[in-house]
């Protein structure tokens, strides 16, 4: 019974130590090698959207897989805070993932600026060994990249050559005398129209009388072709009216006789009395359905046209 | 040369019949100094039928020219002092009940007169003001059912105070336009002021007034008026101002566009036709001119305009619109 008890006790330990014996293979370089400091990293960058506009915010993560007997440390992140990235915060994680290794987390959140598509800068993987000493430096340049869109709509992603100007076909030189003489030209035609203008205004204010009296005449000649005589007074009145407007500058078209007559008065204009009778006598045939005969109609013409005369005697 | 010869035999008419207003004239002038311009646009509602509202400031003799006026005509007169605690049946009455007769009678108010005085009209509230549209409109007043007419002539002379605005109730526009006139009192002159002073600070009591006016005098010349001519060029004048005040653009004038809110009522038109004819009377004129429109149209259109914001910001009246509007409007 012990002879067999003792072999089946060797039967299981082979079979155990049969079991062990690659687990050992297996975990024995990598203890040697973590224990030399030799075990590779693995560094893996993630960010967070891959598109987004200028502005947003992007997350970074950086995972360091080491030796749980070293410490990790990044060297080269202050790049992050670069335009045109801004760094807004950051976050260290570590997890232990199996036996010996460990996982470090470096959470980075970042606002980007600038637009097409960007990639992290260069930052390095330093290790430290549990003494503090420095035990490795992996530099590492980040693959992953963000595709930043700008806000307005443009299409320029680049400075374009600047164009050389373009050269006029027809040279400066020749078209400067040209513009000037049509410049010229114009600036005559406009003194000249101005002139002209002036003239003509001054001419109508030194004849506004004689403008009157030419009407007057006019007048006279339908009355005479039979014109109705009460018919005349109305004309007369406005002939009257628009000569002491422009004579006189007073404001007779808008005025009623006795407005007429303080303003005359005020400024006393000599016949003063004959210019009221002639107004007043029309406003009777205009308001007061008064009916002048042919004779009155050429006396009151007759009277106004000696009234202008002599009120353009001063002038002359 | 004459007027037509119709029109001269209404001149000589008139010139007979218009007597009463120099007696008036010279009967208001012992209790009133100055004041010419508004005792002549108070005589010219009378004549015209019209009604008509004094505005200045307290102490101007508003409420005494009035009281002289009713005084120098043999006529009713009655004064209605404003109160913001009056009710419309304080003033044209209401249904009393008579136990006696088991039924309602109606007890007239003081409106039934042929002279009112609202003082200070603006004192009541909106319903007292308007309870005498009626009377000023139809020159009748409905008490309950029943519908009484008013003694003729009838005329309401109100008077409101510009400057004190709390306790007041602004004229609703129906009411302010059925008003012919406004008018504008204004302070005396010195020399007026002195006369005032020395006649006015005595303690003896002033005697009554002898009434020179008789309703007759008032009824003839209310029926020459209507006969007076008016030439279509006036006529058209008139309607000019008038729309000038609503379409001011149309007339040339782009900028008062922006500064009336609303121009003046066709009431306007019938006012000015009305009180022009009133005026031509008083100077015994048988025919109206673009004078007399002219000489009432600040006291019959200026009620009837209303300034629109721009205006009131940069201070400008409707007197000032009404310038601009003659000024602008052609005179035939």
């Amino acid at each position: 019974m012990n002879a067999r008890f003792k072999g089946t006790a060797a039967g299981h330990l082979n079979r155990l130590l049969f079991l062990l014996l690659p687990l050992f293979f297996l975990a024995a370089p990598a203890a040697l090698r973590a224990a030399e400091g030799r075990v590779p990293p693995e560094i893996t960058v993630t960010l967070t959207p891959d598109t987004l506009f200028v502005g947003d915010h992007l997350h970074c993560t950086i995972q360091v897989r080491h030796p749980k007997s070293e410490v990790v440390s990044l060297e080269g992140v202050e790049r992050f805070m670069v335009e045109p990235f801004a760094l807004i915060s950051r976050k260290r994680t570590f997890s232990e993932e199996s036996l010996g290794i460990g996982v470090e987390s470096f959470q980075y959140e970042l606002a980007v600026f600038g637009s097409g598509r960007l990639a992290l800068p260069p930052f390095s993987v330093v290790f430290h060994n549990s003494k503090g000493e420095l035990s490795g430096r992996v530099p590492y340049t980040p693959t992953a990249s963000v595709f930043v869109q700008a806000l307005t709509d443009s299409t320029m992603h680049e400075l374009r050559p600047i164009s050389p100007p373009v050269k006029p076909s027809i040279p400066l030189l020749l078209i400067l005398p040209l513009v000037l003489a049509v410049l010229g030209a114009a600036g005559v035609v406009l003194l000249l129209v101005f002139f002209l203008k002036r003239t003509v205004m001054s001419a109508e204010k030194v004849d506004s009388g004689q403008v009157a009296q030419r009407k007057l005449r006019k007048l006279n000649s339908r009355l005479s072709a039979g014109m109705p005589p009460h018919e005349c007074y109305e004309e007369l009145s406005n002939i009257m009216r628009t000569f002491l407007e422009n004579h006189y500058r007073i404001r007779a078209l808008e005025a009623v006789t006795q407005e007429i007559e303080r303003d005359l008065k005020k400024l006393g204009v000599a016949g003063f009395e004959s210019i009221m009778n002639l107004l007043k006598q029309a406003d009777l045939v205009k308001f007061a359905d008064s009916r002048p005969d042919i004779d009155e109609s050429r006396h009151s013409l007759q009277k106004a046209e000696e009234v202008i005369r002599s009120s353009r005697q001063p002038e002359g | 040369m004459q007027p037509a010869v119709e029109l001269e035999e209404l001149g000589r008419q008139i010139t007979e019949a218009s007597g009463f207003l120099e007696k008036g004239e010279r009967a208001l002038s012992q209790r009133i100094i100055g004041q010419h311009e508004v005792i002549r646009r108070v005589f010219i509602a009378l004549l015209a039928n019209g009604h008509i509202l004094l505005e200045g400031v307290p102490g101007l003799a508003k409420t005494l020219i009035i009281s002289t006026f009713a005084a120098a005509m043999n006529l009713k007169f009655q004064r209605i002092q404003f109160t913001p605690d009056m009710l419309p049946a304080d003033l044209v009455g209401t249904m009393i009940y008579n136990p006696k007769e088991m039924e309602f009678y109606p007890r007239k108010g003081p409106v039934f007169a042929n002279v009112i005085l609202a003082d200070e009209i603006n004192r009541s509230p909106a319903k007292v003001q308007s309870a005498l549209l009626e009377a000023m409109q139809e020159c009748q007043v409905t008490i309950g059912s029943e519908t009484f007419p008013l003694q003729r002539p009838f005329m309401v002379l109100a008077t409101q105070n510009p400057i004190e605005h709390e306790g007041t109730y602004m004229l609703p526009e129906a009411q302010v336009d059925r008003f012919m006139m406004k008018v504008m009192v204004d302070y005396p002159t010195y020399d007026e002021e002195l006369e005032i002073m020395l006649r006015s600070a005595t303690t003896a009591s002033e005697e009554p007034l002898k009434a020179v006016l008789q309703a007759d005098d008032i009824f003839r010349a209310r029926a020459l008026i209507d006969r007076i001519y008016v030439d279509p060029r006036v006529q058209r004048y008139i309607v000019d101002l008038v729309v000038a005040s609503r379409k001011p653009a149309q007339y040339g004038m782009v900028e008062l566009e922006a500064l009336i809110e609303y121009g003046a009522s066709p009431r306007a038109s019938i006012f000015l036709l009305l009180a022009a004819k009133a005026h031509a009377f008083m100077q015994h004129r048988p025919y109206i001119t673009p004078e007399d429109v002219k000489a009432i149209a600040y006291d019959v259109l200026r009620h009837r305009i209303r300034p629109g914001y721009e205006a009131e910001a940069d201070n400008i009246r409707p007197d000032d619109i009404i310038r601009q509007i003659l000024q602008n409007v052609q005179v035939p």
